[in-house]
């Protein structure tokens, strides 16, 4: 039975099976029989963070120690939130109500700037203070992973620990040292002491972060013998040696995400040069197709799933994906399970790819060219020609596909207003496609979406030098796009530059940025990241009110040899890379894919030799 | 063809999946339990569910069926209900597995506990049981529509909890096609009128009878 106050609180919200637990696939233990307690905190909405894969594995890798027991939390929407509030209801993990206060280690996944004061909101509902030097001996060991930790500056003085890069290994070790610590009663300085020794553990209080005059940061060093002076992200060398999950906790209320998903493979031999995930998992590792075939059924098995989606940064780069999918066909039919393949190629998009995932139901088809001009394209290094996405789209339209969905950005470095013409431009070639196919369905028009998003330059990326377009500009743009489109046949969306202004600031900020998210969280923001609860003005009023510039963080052009606040974390990829990598794209020159050449970015190094088997081309294309 | 009922019980976090939510549920259990329900056919298969008198978000309930169809002539009842209470979320538990002898559409009436866990509810009782008339609100597909619900329940007899911190008390009311009438009018006609308020009050279905009376389960 619910205590009475969350009974209360469950009465009074719109979606209460957000925050009652108890879905097929949760584990439930006895918590006199647990050594260590881990709280999993979701900075978003039910919906959004059981979608999230990282969470599915981790979950899976703790819960499989007998005596750990790790929970989930998630940020409560607005309703609820109020509730929290009026009924002092503090945070709870939905398996036990337990109060996340209690737990041994809080841990929140970093998946996205925007959502850095629903942390704060979580630590306050929880009634955890924010900046870990205000927290003694007997409050959880606060923590964090995922991709923003990679500069996770702006939230480094209310964090414990962070940990950079892959946790499947990395995690347990942190919380063996938690269970060691707790066994020997060690203090919590002595326990970050020995947790900085281990891959990718990164303990923001052991670095002093010291400025120029100008703003800009002067040296970041460390101020414990135990930290090393850069951390170097943990990873897997061998994709093979940890099978994907093969049981998820199912939503009972729903999901963006709501389906299985198989990771067929790490990291993205493209080398995008916009593209933050690109750099940060380096370098591409595989998964073998018997695996992920046995990995996926099982997984199908166990969760009642009817949809199976092979996800990746770039699946249709998996070497072995046709003979996988050959594999699945074999029983998937049966199972009445459908495969879909979200993230797909231009260029190496093939008939029977179509027809081996659509058997079930013909959706949308989701293109990415990025760009509207071959220069543009080139200086990002998204690698596609007009040639390849006119293939890609006859096909598509000629196995009865009456929709394409095309992603572009704007705001990109060297981008004129000859390139914004060119999305339209592509996207009504596209139109003229279709009605130029014969066999086109009789009655039917085309629908071709194009979603334009602004450019955010991120760190460790080749474009973490670039300014980031200003919102005026970007407004131009987004109208002369509109002004550029002549068919009613392609519709356009676009986004209020004002979210990704936010996320620039924060993407490339420094630890200067913590007062601000602390107050802007008191002045009532949090899901930033909702376009219903962006509050811009009150973000701007904050910045102006502490003496902060977002100009100086968003719009300023970074140095190639400027100190950035994330030059003590290492993802394996050089400065020197990256330096290259960008004057390549000022030139407009592309570098090809990492598995049919290495361009010596440097991540080699994390698996001790090179990436790939360079005798033969594993890049998989068609033809 | 063979259809099967599934009796199931409803409670703790299973009380606040929806029926929408509720269908999810059901057609990922099924699946994972590995017996041989029987799929629609056509473009989008999917397992063939009846629900009978779904819930309103947040009550519960100890008397809900599922009808579901197999191809297997005789199926094995005992086997698909060991099979059925392996997979179900917590606050789902299978009572019964069993042929349908009653259509569905035979049910007419509902029993529902209602339990107050505030004092004041014994008051506000008293203050129904002395109207000579209730009329409560009800929306329907066609609009709102008055209900008289003395007519329905004269009076309610209640009992105090132990420590007289509540009030519970049994209603029997009419769950046909064409009359349902859930127990929260009653609770939402006690807030209005009475101001005990209806979040106080967990409601639990109990049974199901058939339109001449007889239990239906």
């Amino acid at each position: 039975m619910f205590d009475p106050k969350l009974k209360e609180a469950l009465a009074h919200v719109q979606k209460p099976g957000r925050y009652t637990g108890g879905e097929p696939g949760s584990v439930y233990k006895n918590p006199a029989k647990t050594d260590l307690r881990f709280a999993f905190c979701f900075p978003d909405t039910y919906e959004v963070g059981m979608s999230f894969l990282g969470m599915k594995i981790l979950y899976e890798l703790l819960n499989a120690r007998p005596n750990w027991w790790c929970e989930r939390a998630f940020m409560p929407w607005l309703d609820m939130k109020e509730q929290h509030e009026r009924l002092g209801l503090p945070l709870y993990t939905l398996e036990s109500k337990t109060p996340l206060a209690a737990f041994d280690v809080v841990g929140f996944t970093l998946q996205y700037e925007l959502s850095y004061t629903n942390i704060l909101a979580m630590l306050d509902l929880a009634g955890i203070p924010f900046y870990a030097k205000d927290r003694d001996e007997h409050w959880p060991l606060i923590v964090a992973g995922g991709p923003c930790v990679c500069n996770a500056e702006p939230l480094a003085d209310f964090f414990d620990m962070m940990m950079l890069g892959e946790g499947e290994e990395q995690l347990p070790w942190v919380c063996q040292e938690v269970e060691r610590a707790k066994k020997e009663g060690i203090s919590k300085r002595e326990l970050l002491r020995r947790i900085a020794r281990l891959p990718g553990c990164y303990v923001p209080s052991f670095y002093d972060v010291s400025y120029l005059p100008d703003g800009r940061v002067a040296a970041i060093c460390p101020n414990d013998e135990a930290a090393p002076a850069r951390v170097t992200k943990a990873i897997l060398t061998d994709m093979d040696s940890f099978a994907p999950p093969t049981n998820f906790v199912v939503p009972m209320v729903g999901a963006v995400h709501d389906r299985a998903q198989i990771e067929v493979l790490r990291g993205c031999v493209r080398g995008c040069r916009f593209c933050q995930a690109g750099f940060l998992y380096r370098p591409m590792r595989q998964r073998s197709a018997r695996l992920l075939n046995d990995a996926a059924r099982q997984l199908c098995a166990n969760t009642g799933y009817e949809e199976v989606s092979l996800t990746s940064l770039s699946t249709s780069d998996h070497a072995g994906l046709e003979t996988l999918l050959d594999e699945m066909d074999g029983w998937t039919q049966a199972e009445h399970v459908s495969i879909s393949l979200p993230s797909l190629r231009i260029d190496n998009f093939s008939e029977s790819l179509i027809e081996k995932t659509n058997r079930v139901r013909k959706s949308g088809l989701t293109f990415a060219p990025e760009a509207g001009t071959q220069r543009l394209r080139d200086v990002i290094n998204k690698n596609i020609t007009w040639e390849e996405i006119e293939k890609s789209c006859k096909i598509a339209f000629a196995a009865g596909y009456t929709s394409v969905k095309l992603y572009f950005m704007m705001g990109l470095p060297t981008e004129t207003l000859e390139d914004i013409e060119g999305i339209a431009n592509t996207a009504q070639r596209i139109v003229d496609l279709y009605y130029a196919n014969p066999a086109k369905p009789k009655g039917k028009g085309v629908q071709v979406t194009i979603s334009v998003a602004c450019f955010v330059p991120k760190p460790h990326t080749p474009f973490q030098f670039v300014p980031q377009d200003t919102r005026e500009s970007l407004q131009k743009k987004q109208q002369h796009l509109l002004h550029s489109v002549h068919s009613r046949k392609i519709k356009v969306n676009y986004h209020d530059s004002a979210t990704s202004y936010l996320e620039a600031v924060f993407a490339k900020g420094d630890r200067r940025l913590a007062p601000a998210l602390v107050e802007a969280y008191r002045r009532g923001c949090f899901f930033d990241g909702w376009d219903e609860c962006l509050r811009y003005d009150v973000w701007c009023s904050v910045f102006a009110d502490l003496g902060l510039d977002m100009a100086f963080y968003a719009n300023r052009p970074l140095a190639l040899d400027e100190v950035t606040p994330w030059s003590h974390l290492d993802y394996g990829v050089s400065q020197e890379f990256l330096v290259r990598e960008y004057q390549k794209a000022l030139a407009g020159a592309t570098t090809p894919p990492c598995s049919r050449q290495c361009s010596g970015c440097g991540a080699n190094h994390l698996l001790g030799g090179p990436c790939f088997d360079y005798g033969t081309d594993l890049v998989y294309k068609t033809e | 063809m063979t259809t099967v009922r599934i009796w199931f019980t409803k409670q703790n976090e299973a009380a606040y999946i929806s029926l929408l939510d509720l269908q999810r549920v059901m057609g990922r259990s099924l699946k994972r339990s590995g017996l041989p329900v029987w799929y629609t056919l056509g473009f989008n298969p999917h397992i063939y569910m009846t629900f009978a008198c779904p819930l309103p978000l947040g009550q519960e309930s100890l008397v809900e069926s599922v009808d579901v169809k197999t191809e297997q002539e005789a199926p094995d009842l005992a086997a698909w209900k060991t099979a059925l209470a392996r997979v179900m979320p917590a606050g789902i538990e299978i009572k019964k597995v069993d042929l349908p002898q009653k259509k569905a559409e035979e049910i007419g009436f509902a029993e529902y506990l209602v339990r107050y866990d505030t004092p004041a509810a014994a008051a506000a009782l008293e203050g129904y049981n002395a109207l000579a008339s209730a009329p409560a609100e009800k929306k329907s597909k066609r609009g709102m529509r008055s209900i008289e619900l003395k007519e329905h329940l004269p009076r309610i007899d209640y009992h105090i909890a132990e420590g007289g911190e509540g009030a519970a008390f049994s209603v029997r009311l009419p769950a046909s096609e064409t009359l349902n009438l859930n127990p929260a009018l009653l609770t939402g006609f006690l807030q209005q009128r009475f101001g005990l308020p209806a979040q106080a009050a967990g409601i639990l279905r109990t049974a199901l009878y058939a339109k001449d009376g007889a239990p239906f389960l």
